[in-house]
């Protein structure tokens, strides 16, 4: 159970036509070293020319560049980042992260962590995991050429969380998924069903570990950029069935979640969470998840 | 511990004030740690808060961060235009012409911060030369931010 036409059946069952992606490259401004440098002005008499992304605060899509958007100084000197537009809305969800301890699970390469951090003003602190290890450096880069001061990294299993015995305000599980095929052009020659499968599982042992150490009423960002719906709404059923999770309301673009997944009936919930489907942005699925109060 | 880091820093004419107790060494990286981070730190963890650079073979590699640090000191300086701060970030060195403002020692062989016009640091590097000479290279790249693309490849 594999390839285009497998998976393209899928997306029409779920209510979405195919079509051919036209995704635009974003970059997303660092304000605490942005502020005050006239960012927009520089960058256009580099040959930079952007226009903002009306559902992003510090997002800007690049309309043409004359320049590498990644060699200009004001990118090595972190005032930007390159980052996707989906993927730069998970870390805007959370309820004032300002002076909160929080964990970026699954941290690597670190655009959403450092995101995080230019939300927090570098206050509270972030606790970053990722498992490969080979994948750190490019965290690390990130938070030098970002300044960023309130970050901790560790080369830790997200399925091993409670081991740092610590108790998160704010966790963003930003998890690893199957992708989609608007940014790996071979994804429908690379993926199966089973990859799926393995992929939902594993997101579920990391919400189980992750939610013990996420103190009461507080919040986790659940998302991917997959498509399939194993990995997103049913996990995300699953977790308010198994979890003592509530899904919150979010207010951005996006449809609403399934909650009839191939003739499964989920939680009704469920359609509080975010579905992307690729379009200008790649595709993303997002949900807001509180731990429920006086619960295990 | 912050040895290193404050002896870097004179070489640059600058002092740095940092309370030893909030600087980590690992492994011959620095890291200054703020208060919320030293009380969660853990041993293992592969960065934490601001790095300050590293010691290798017994000589100490600044980080940016530390660099931006001291360019916010009266560390010797040198402001260079937008030609020079391109190559500057591509790895060469500077020719006297392309200075625009100097602070601090001018001597051969001292470390000066290189800036761009928007004083913002590029990096350092070693004066070689007599800098009023136009024509010639009178700053020598030692390193730039350029180096983070230079890492990623």
């Amino acid at each position: 159970m594999s390839g285009k036409e497998f998976f393209v059946n899928r997306y029409e069952q779920l209510g979405w036509e195919f079509q051919e992606p036209s995704p635009r490259q974003a970059i997303r401004i660092n304000i605490s070293n942005a502020k005050g440098k006239n960012l927009e002005q520089r960058l256009a008499s580099r040959g930079v020319e952007l226009e903002t992304i009306t559902f992003l605060k510090h997002g800007y899509w690049v309309l043409r560049s004359k320049v590498s958007v990644g060699a200009t100084q004001e990118y090595l000197l972190g005032m930007y980042s390159i980052q996707e537009a989906a993927a730069q809305i998970p870390a805007t969800l959370f309820t004032d992260p300002k002076g909160k301890l929080v964990l970026d699970a699954c941290a690597a390469p670190g655009g959403k962590t450092v995101q995080l951090a230019d939300l927090m003003a570098n206050t509270g602190a972030i606790v970053a995991l990722d498992v490969e290890k080979r994948r750190l450096a490019a965290l690390s880069n990130h938070l030098e050429r970002c300044r960023i001061g309130n970050t901790i990294v560790y080369n830790f299993d997200a399925k091993q969380t409670s081991g740092l015995g610590l108790k998160f305000d704010r966790i963003l599980l930003d998890v690893p998924c199957s992708g989609n095929f608007v940014s790996d052009e071979k994804w429908f020659t690379r993926r199966t069903i089973k990859d799926v499968e393995r992929n939902a599982k594993l997101q579920r042992e990391i919400l189980t570990e992750t939610v013990k150490c996420l103190r009461e009423r507080g919040e986790i960002i659940y998302s991917t950029c997959s498509l399939e719906p194993e990995e997103n709404e049913l996990n995300m059923d699953w977790a308010t069935k198994n979890l003592n999770l509530r899904i919150e309301k979010m207010d951005f673009i996006g449809q609403e979640g399934l909650t009839n997944v191939f003739g499964q009936q989920l939680d009704d919930s469920v359609k509080l969470s975010r579905r992307l489907w690729p379009n200008e942005t790649q595709g993303f699925f997002i949900c807001k998840l509180t731990k429920r109060r006086n619960t295990v | 511990m912050i040895k290193p880091v404050t002896d870097f820093a004179g070489r640059l004419n600058a002092k740095i004030i940092l309370n030893s107790q909030f600087v980590v060494e690992k492994e011959g990286r620095y890291y200054l740690l703020k208060s919320e981070l030293r009380s969660i730190a853990r041993n293992g963890f592969f960065y934490a808060g601001l790095f300050l650079g590293k010691v290798k073979k017994h000589k100490f590699f600044p980080s940016f961060v530390l660099l931006k640090m001291l360019a916010e000191t009266e560390a010797n300086r040198i402001i260079v235009d937008d030609k020079a701060a391109w190559l500057f970030i591509c790895g060469r060195d500077i020719f006297g012409k392309r200075i625009t403002a100097l602070h601090g020692s001018r001597r051969k062989g001292d470390y000066t911060l290189i800036l761009n016009s928007f004083g913002e640091c590029l990096g350092f590097g070693r004066i070689i030369g007599d800098i009023d000479a136009k024509t010639e290279v009178v700053v020598k790249n030692v390193s730039d931010v350029g180096d983070f693309l230079r890492r990623e490849k």
